[in-house]
């Protein structure tokens, strides 16, 4: 497979000690217009945190604004910040 | 999540409306409401509680037409010279008309707005004909008012399901195709009527910043609407009118010179000088900005650091809660204080959004196409300078009609191997080994439509991105490559850019005059009343490439004066004066 | 395909998730209570409201956002005296998205409250609900020690657009508060009376320039005989934002007497003011003006020149 590995730097930050994807909230799963974010699963496929798989950002925040435990901060790309 | 799985399922409907942001949650309210038997769904690529352009919210009306202060005659004159007189005035009258009782039935919703002391509407003049701005302090909730009555009404909402082609037969609207964008899974759904109201092509142009994704609109607005219609064989208006927009630079968001503008700020050039009306976008406004970089008197600033502290304070209230909150972590991560700095602007990319100018899929007052049975509604479809309140207005034009239409007709027959030639197509790029990935023929596709396409338009270099364009399409239907239904998602997206990127050429090389201002600057041309006072509509021709007819601009409803007329030349002459 | 659609599933079934032992998942049926958008969840919500921990609390006050009635309007009240200020500011919030005015039943006891943040969010709350029996207990708030609780107390008073108010405005105009004095002169909009215009020529004279521009752009809804005379000397205001609204409201008022005096404001170097001068010229369409508007055919400034040669065709000069 020739596609690269080419590192970034992402927008969303998730503080794991606060996220309560555990509990099965995937509310900023939910509500990101670009679908960017994901559940990480542990060994045994748990929900354990929600972080950001795809930088495809447009820095819009709901998923920020909308999570119930303020696990999730926006930065802006740094392409353009 | 995100593997690729097979599977087909197909539902039935009376009204399907794809898309689910601004128009398309108040088309499925008012048709629900009209008829409560009537089976709606609301389908949305993503998830109707935060999709689309005012994701996030938004701080105001710019187009509210209010009792007592404007008429629809004179908001119908406005935007027909703001639009260079190509106008079928009666969409815009009816809107105008009617957009005071959605504002009503928002305000009811729970969408607040701004009221003055005694609880009145507290309309800001913006302009000496008419006022129509009314700021909405909680507009950060929109959203999450339309949820709750989507809700309430019962609707049957679909989330994370793109659609991607629609079904036509027996000369009218059959229903469309879906495909989920975490399974690959598809969904055929049967309609007696289709609602579009998919947004605008905001990731057509590449942002100066090089990232995909730093879009004006939410880049999840990548066009998909005009793509169908126009493989659907609907009639697409005044393309060449293209969106651009004077933003901060970088940041890629609204300046809001309009919240701006009646406290004491303006755009000004880098001598502090005001050259540039900002309450207004509109071509003519971008033809002088961008008169003033081509002139040196760059770069282009929005100026509010001449203003009072407590006038500042109220600015970044408004401007740093509602539509893009990250604009105030933007200012703050470069150290940007109004009260001190001055803020860059630039010329945005270019997109298709008749929000904020005059092109999309072709509708009368009824939001109708010219598919029966097929509407379009908000950013996507044609009425003028629509704006959210012009979404909401016609989301619900769309939504009456469709359930009266649905109430005498039965599904339309579609021929099945349009729907296997569609799971093909759709597929081919999770059927190879290798290949190049979507972001790698977005990227190209969007950076020529930068190179060749951003006004001024010049013949030559839009006959080569025809042919550039034409290369990348023949790279993405026999080499696109894709490892998962994200991706899939994406690769679908590219395809919809890619048709937007050819519609955004032929219709800009078929208008051999310029209008619009910048919007469709072509050197080579003037204006040219005489064989282009019209509209020009772009369908699929019989080769599989846009074809394109005139077609008469409607007799006026609101006479326009010839005075009137004049002082819109006068002003247009005067870009020479600020070019002195 | 179960999950196609989205759910609308029993309320009982959600509500059962209160009671789970992990505060994450009491959250979690909190906001599934609230995408609902049943009524049948108030119930629940308000038990919520009450749980031991804050999170799930402030979830609770966030979500009654989308409910009405004096169930969640109450339930929204217990929550202003929680011991955790997020929670609070979560259900003041909420209060001020109330629209049915019964939700006012459950307001208008605590409209004499000891605790000032609970007061303050009480007013904020009533204010649209636009509920009479609220028109004392706001009187009697503007003598409170807490100048937010009394702007908001202005705002109810306001929005009752009672001639009866019109004492306690015009006191409220005289507070030691500017915000208080701007807002109270605001909320005179609706009186046509001589007692409001006369507030209002007071207010005109007021240290503070926010509240003198809220007093020029308010007289022009007045509209009574003294308007004109006093708005005379607030067009050479030292703040040009007084000056824009006094010769708006001159406009409104169609005082054409004081046209001549406008015309020679075109020269002030502020782009508003002068936006502002050549549409009420326009629409004062004295014709003794037209020189003073003459020199600025092609000015520089866009929205000037626009106007100026509107204002010039209104006098029939091209």
């Amino acid at each position: 497979m020739p596609l690269a590995q080419t590192p970034t730097i992402v927008p969303v930050v998730v503080d794991d000690a606060l996220c309560i994807a555990d509990k099965g909230c995937t509310v900023c799963v939910d509500v990101c217009p670009l679908d960017v974010l994901r559940i990480v699963e542990g060994p045994d496929g748990s929900p354990v945190t929600a972080h950001m798989k795809y930088d495809e950002c447009w820095y819009c925040m709901p998923c920020e604004a909308d999570c119930p435990t303020g696990a999730v901060t926006v930065n802006l790309p740094f392409l353009l910040k | 999540m995100d593997e690729i799985l097979d599977g087909t399922t197909q539902i039935d409907c009376d009204i399907l409306i794809i898309g689910g942001g601004t128009a398309g949650p108040m088309a499925a309210i008012k048709a629900k409401r009209k008829n409560p038997n009537a089976n709606v769904v609301l389908l949305d690529k993503a998830n109707v509680k935060r999709s689309g352009a005012i994701s996030m919210g938004m701080d105001g009306l710019n187009n509210s037409v209010i009792p007592g202060y404007a008429t629809p005659e004179q908001y119908t004159k406005e935007i027909t010279i703001a639009n260079d007189g190509i106008v079928d005035q009666k969409a815009v009258y009816r809107y105008a008309e009617e957009c005071y009782s959605i504002i009503e039935e928002l305000d009811q919703f729970g969408i607040r707005f701004q009221k003055d002391q005694n609880g009145e509407y507290d309309v800001k003049k913006v302009h000496h004909i008419g006022t129509y701005v009314l700021p909405m302090p909680n507009g950060d909730t929109v959203k999450k008012a339309l949820y709750r009555q989507l809700r309430k009404a019962r609707i049957n909402v679909v989330n994370r399901y793109m659609a991607t082609r629609l079904l036509t037969g027996e000369g009218r609207i059959a229903g469309a195709i879906c495909v989920n964008t975490r399974t690959a899974e598809f969904l055929v759904v049967r309609a007696k009527a289709v609602i579009m109201s998919l947004g605008a092509a905001g990731r057509l142009g590449l942002p100066s910043s090089g990232y995909l994704y730093g879009t004006y609109e939410n880049a999840s607005n990548s066009g998909e609407g005009y793509s169908m219609a126009y493989h659907a064989g609907a009639g697409l208006a005044n393309l060449e009118c293209f969106q651009i927009n004077p933003l901060i630079k970088d940041y890629n968001g609204p300046a809001c010179a309009y919240v701006a503008g009646p406290m004491g700020g303006y755009t000004s050039n880098a001598q502090g000088e005001r050259f540039i009306e900002c309450d207004y976008w509109s071509g003519q406004m971008m033809q002088e900005f961008y008169d003033e970089l081509q002139g040196g008197k760059g770069p282009v600033y929005l100026k509010l650091n001449h203003l009072a502290e407590e006038t500042v304070a109220e600015i970044e209230r408004v401007l740093h809660i509602v539509e893009r909150p990250t604009r105030g972590h933007f200012h703050k991560g470069r150290g940007t204080d109004y009260r001190k700095d001055m803020i860059e602007m630039h010329i945005s990319e270019i997109g298709f959004c008749s929000g904020h100018s005059a092109s999309g899929v072709f509708v009368d007052e009824r939001a109708r196409t010219t598919i029966e049975g097929l509407y379009a509604a908000g950013d996507m479809a044609n009425v003028p300078h629509n704006y959210m309140l012009g979404a909401f207005t016609n989301g619900a034009f769309a939504g009456l009609d469709a359930v009266d239409f649905v109430k005498d007709v039965d599904f339309a027959e579609f021929d099945m191997a349009e729907v296997d030639a569609e799971r093909t197509r759709v597929l081919a790029p999770t059927k190879r080994d290798d290949g190049v990935p979507p972001n790698q023929i977005e990227y190209k596709t969007r950076r020529f439509v930068n190179d060749y396409l951003q006004p001024p338009k010049v013949t030559a270099k839009m006959e080569l991105a025809q042919r550039r364009f034409e290369e990348v399409r023949n790279d993405m239907e026999n080499q696109m490559y894709v490892r998962d239904s994200h991706e899939l998602m994406r690769s679908l997206e590219a395809s919809a850019i890619m048709d937007c990127a050819d519609m955004a050429a032929a219709a800009s090389l078929y208008r051999t005059e310029s209008r619009w201002g910048l919007y469709h600057n072509r050197v080579e041309y003037e204006r040219d009343d005489e064989n282009w006072f019209c509209h020009t509509i772009l369908t699929k021709g019989d080769d599989g490439k846009p074809a394109h007819a005139k077609k008469a601009v409607d007799d006026y409803i609101v006479e326009v004066d010839d005075d009137e007329k004049d002082a819109y030349n006068n002003q247009r002459v005067t870009k020479t004066v600020a070019a002195e | 395909m179960n999950a196609l659609f989205e759910d609308f599933d029993e309320i009982a079934e959600l509500a059962a998730g209160l009671d789970d032992a992990s505060p994450g998942s009491r959250i979690m049926a909190v906001m599934e209570l609230a995408d609902s958008a049943d009524p049948a969840a108030i119930v629940h919500l308000a038990r919520a409201i009450a749980d031991e921990d804050s999170g799930v609390r402030k979830q609770a006050a966030q979500a009654l956002t989308d409910f009405d009635g004096p169930e969640t309007a109450a339930a929204l009240v217990s929550a202003l005296t929680d011991s955790d200020p997020a929670v609070v500011e979560a259900a003041a919030i909420s209060l001020t998205e109330l629209k049915d005015p019964a939700s006012g039943d459950a307001i208008l006891p605590h409209l004499g409250d000891a605790d000032t943040v609970k007061l303050h969010a009480c007013l904020a709350g009533i204010k649209e609900l636009r509920r009479p029996e609220a028109m004392g207990p706001a009187i009697a708030a503007l003598q409170h020690a807490d100048s937010g609780v009394r702007v908001e107390a202005v705002g109810v008073i306001g929005w009752l657009q009672d001639e009866g108010s019109l004492p306690a405005l015009r006191d409220a105009a005289r507070d030691s508060d500017t915000q208080v004095r701007r807002t109270a002169l605001a909320a005179l909009g609706f009186s046509k009376s001589e007692h409001a215009e006369a507030t209002l020529v007071e207010g005109l004279k007021d240290p503070e320039w926010l509240v003198r521009e809220a007093a020029a752009e308010t007289l022009a809804k007045t509209g009574g005989a003294a308007c004109v005379p006093a708005l005379r000397p607030a067009l050479a205001d030292e703040f040009w934002q007084v000056r824009v609204k006094a010769v708006r409201s001159l406009g409104k008022l169609k005082a054409t007497e004081t046209a001549i005096e406008i015309a020679p404001m075109m020269d002030i170097p502020v782009p508003n003011l002068r936006k502002e001068c050549a549409a009420v010229l326009g629409e004062m369409a004295v014709p003794e003006t037209a020189p003073f508007l003459e020199k600025y055919k092609d000015d520089p400034d866009p929205d000037v020149r626009k106007n100026v040669r509107w204002a010039l065709g209104r006098m029939g000069i091209e």
